[in-house]
């Protein structure tokens, strides 16, 4: 492979922070021998990719592999990419600091909507061809995964394959599959041609994409080009993951990257059942490791890496059985070394700041809560399932223990919302304020501090709210500012994101494949980086909406009758197509559905579809 | 409380390679991880977000190397310097490595003040035609506010030329100090066009702090 190091190192010493390029982190794999080279993209930056999860699943378990090498790829900041061109440089992996398009195979993890337009800025800066039908055999397969591989149809046409769900397992099989067939001297069409046939991969160049009426006639919106192809990709699960070590290798960056400390994955799922949650429908069941497992990754894992932080992570720590009994076991393993042991989110009750508080330690900076909706009536439509007794007995605990800042999350513009929800957001965070004054003592009643966090709602394939449009950016602000004149007190902050990134967001997530050329014009005016603000080209979008002929308002504002059929119907993620609409009428009538782990299976129809089961550790603290 | 007798290790190390493109904040990161993978009894700071009692020396910029960096490391107890560098160096980047540790006293200066004269030396992409003058002054920017700093003030001596090869040294003061790229840029920015048609124009390969000198030993 080509060495682009000496090239690269010559453009350093202007690059705005150059040890985001330089490799020869502490904990790397390099095997330079391996006759078939994966590389792992992010497409974003070092810093916000480098912590990213698939990227040290995957690359730990290819380079596990006899022969196989994975490396990894980030995509340089927007002025180190410019220089790139200018000199000429083509993207490059860290470990052999060599051209992504000199790999075997390439993977792009999707992990949101916003990230399409920094696809294509991957591809092109590496000069692999961005539509999948200009490559050549020459050219490194390059395959997606991740969370928007649930709706795959908006990136068709930049990949040659998509893995859909958990990626350990479907990816081997893949690179596999690519390496035999590519030895044998196969086409890349025939190589497309076997990996269709692995479970949870699809290949979007072996369908034609159908009009709208045809599809809704047809039952799908794909039609095979020969026979023999599923016509349904089921999401793959890795079913042995409760047993598998909680230990991975884990690479120690130099610079400053989000979630720069040690990560210990401690179950996957949540079945809690928000109906606005693609996290929650699309990774169920749920399956808990055991606490002797984190407990040992976690000590080998901070004595190999050196971290002062162990993340616990997963969608709902504080659920896991055995919660307390890990946080006692590895305060006990970590004390007196001055090492912080966090939970990304906890529980909104009493029983979840308690599992806070055995964490935090002296330092009590902000508790975050998500209640998400501001009426109770607007909760149980959502199905979160708290009661207002529960936040209050969860904001009570926090502030008695110590905390004097929390963080609410709430989401503006979810069905059904009404000006009442909104004020009832206002009233919500007045009352936690109060609260948290009469419990702390006099003297510091000053530093409480409440902040109210809005996301805009953004409809997601394959949950129950699916069907559902998005509001008009300027209803969103409108709400907004309903929200801002409704809040009384100075010590209660709101914050919100622009509506117009949220309204791309939605379009692209639940488009169909016709939305590519959307994402391809409006990078070719420009647009990249879209998740950050300083970056974001409206314009680009709103041009590129022209040429192409599509208007992103309506689509983004589309409601469905639950009866209409998605792009992403060809998509399995094991929850049946009647459990979401079940979940939709239940949401129209406030009705609440439990959370399989600590009542009866809800009949969402994962586990008999994938032959699988809940696996927890114990029972569950209600 | 009483006052727990703690043991203050300093440990050299080199900074090198592409690890010259490290921040100082960066390093210390990096440093800090180091201590930790060699399992040595750090102390760790009492209070509100208990951390490891580590104390690093004078930063250096953005691509520069060193052969002498130092940081200063409380432990709880007594470990052999051999031993401790030992665990150190199983621990640490190839271009990072520690290579010298001994004890120093609980009144001795911290490692950031206790070399005011740094030495250096700068590769250039060739020889120069003629030694590069050393301008009078370097205008500093920051914060769109200028700052006029009298070279006079910081270097000491001459800078000696050897090939591509520039040494000089430089003093850090009390009221700031002239950072050692600054004085190379604005040495290279004097430099007239290439003196064949088409030349190349010099340029800076590497920049590294050869030696920090303490008080002490230039008496
Ligand atoms: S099938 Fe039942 S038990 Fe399994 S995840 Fe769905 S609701 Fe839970």
């Amino acid at each position: 492979m080509t060495d682009l190091w000496p090239r690269l190192a010559a453009l350093l010493r202007n690059a705005e922070r150059p040890s985001r390029y330089i490799n020869h982190e502490w904990g790397c794999t390099y095997k330079p021998d391996a006759s078939y080279r994966f590389c792992m993209v992010y497409p974003d930056t070092y810093e916000l990719g480098q912590a990213n999860q698939a990227v040290r699943i995957l690359c730990n378990t290819v380079n596990g592999i006899e022969g196989m090498a994975a490396e990894r790829a980030f995509l340089p900041a927007p002025e180190f990419c410019d220089t790139m061109r200018t000199e000429g440089l083509p993207l490059f992996s860290l470990e052999s600091c060599a051209p992504l398009a000199e790999f075997d195979a390439v993977g792009i993890t999707l992990s949101h909507e916003l990230a399409a337009t920094n696809v294509l800025e991957v591809l092109d800066l590496a000069n692999i061809p961005y539509r999948e039908d200009k490559r050549s055999d020459a050219d490194p397969l390059i395959i997606a995964g991740g969370p928007c591989a649930f709706n795959p149809e908006p990136f068709a046409p930049f990949f040659d394959a998509f893995v859909i769900g958990e990626g350990e397992e479907a990816v081997c099989e893949v690179l596999l599959c690519h390496r035999r067939l590519k030895a044998k001297g196969l086409t890349r069409g025939e190589a497309l041609q076997a990996i269709a046939a692995i479970p949870g991969c699809y290949v979007p160049s072996l369908y034609r994409w159908l009009p709208e009426d045809a599809a809704q006639v047809r039952g799908s919106w794909i039609e095979p080009v020969h026979e023999g192809l599923p016509v349904v990709v089921h999401k793959r699960l890795f079913a042995g993951f409760a047993q598998s070590s909680a230990y991975e290798p884990c690479i120690v960056p130099f610079v400053e990257a989000v979630h720069d400390r040690l990560n210990v994955e401690v179950l996957r799922g949540c079945t809690r059942g928000c109906r606005f949650c693609q996290a929650g429908m699309v990774g169920r069941p749920v399956r808990e490791r055991s606490v002797e497992n984190i407990v040992s990754a976690t000590t080998r894992g901070l004595a190999e890496t050196g971290y002062d932080e162990v993340s616990l992570a997963s969608l709902s720590t504080t659920d896991h059985s055995q919660i307390a009994a890990m946080l006692e076991q590895l305060n006990r393993a970590c004390a007196g070394r001055g090492i912080r042991i966090s939970i990304p989110s906890q529980r909104l009750d009493a029983f979840g700041v308690t599992m806070a508080g055995l964490v935090a330690g002296q330092k009590k900076g902000g508790l975050t809560f998500a209640p998400e909706a501001g009426t109770q009536r607007l909760r149980d439509v959502i199905n979160k399932n708290v009661t207002e007794d529960d936040i209050f007995d969860a904001v009570d605990a926090a502030f008695y223990a110590g905390w004097r800042h929390c963080k609410l999350y709430f989401m503006i513009g979810l069905p059904t919302e009404t000006d009442e929800d909104i004020e009832g957001i206002a009233s919500l965070a007045q009352r936690i304020y109060d609260r948290a004054r009469d419990i702390v003592p006099a003297a510091q009643r000053g530093a409480v501090k409440v902040n109210v966090a809005c996301a805009l709602f953004v409809p997601k394939p394959l949950t129950p709210f699916q069907w559902d449009g998005q509001i008009e950016p300027e209803e969103a602000l409108r709400r907004v500012g309903l929200l801002r004149s409704s809040v009384k007190s100075r010590a209660i902050s709101i914050n919100w994101h622009d509506p117009s990134t949220s309204l791309i967001e939605a379009v692209l997530s639940r488009g169909g494949r016709e939305c590519a050329a959307w994402v391809e014009e409006a990078w070719k005016r420009g647009a990249r980086f879209d998740a950050w603000t300083e970056c974001f080209k409206q314009e680009a979008w709103d041009e590129a909406a022209r040429a192409v002929g599509i208007d992103p308002l309506i689509a983004a504002q589309r409601s469905f009758d639950p009866a209409y059929l998605l792009p992403w119907s060809h998509i399995s993620a094991g929850v049946t197509p009647e459990f979401l609409r079940r979940e939709r009428q239940c949401a129209a009538g406030g009705e609440k559905t439990v959370d399989c782990t600590f009542d009866a299976c809800s009949e969402c129809g994962v586990c008999p579809g994938l032959g699988v089961k809940t696996q927890v550790q114990g029972v569950r603290h209600a | 409380m009483p006052e727990v007798r703690l043991f203050r290790l300093r440990v050299f190390f080199c900074k090198g390679g592409r690890l010259a493109l490290l921040s100082h904040l960066e390093l210390a990161r990096a440093l800090e991880r180091t201590v930790r993978r060699a399992g040595l009894p750090y102390a760790v700071s009492q209070g509100f977000s208990p951390h490891m009692r580590i104390a690093f020396g004078a930063a250096l910029p953005v691509g520069v190397g060193g052969l002498q960096e130092c940081f200063d490391l409380s432990l709880a107890s007594y470990v052999a310097p051999d031993k401790a560098l030992e665990a150190l160096v199983a621990t640490s980047a190839e271009d990072l490595m520690p290579h010298t540790c001994n004890y120093i006293g609980s009144k001795a200066p911290a490692a950031s003040v206790a070399y005011p004269l740094c030495a250096y030396e700068a590769r250039f992409s060739r020889a120069p035609e003629a030694p590069l003058p050393v301008p009078e002054t370097v205008t500093l920017t920051r914060k769109s506010k200028e700052k006029v700093l009298r070279v006079a003030d910081y270097l000491e001596g001459e800078p000696v030329w050897d090939g591509d090869r520039l040494t000089f040294a430089l003093w850090s003061r009390p009221t700031g100090s002239l950072r050692c790229d600054t004085l190379v840029e604005a040495m290279l920015a004097q430099q007239g066009a290439p003196a064949a048609p088409g030349g190349e124009t010099l340029q800076l390969v590497s920049l590294t702090r050869t030696a920090q000198h303490a008080l002490l030993n230039l008496l």
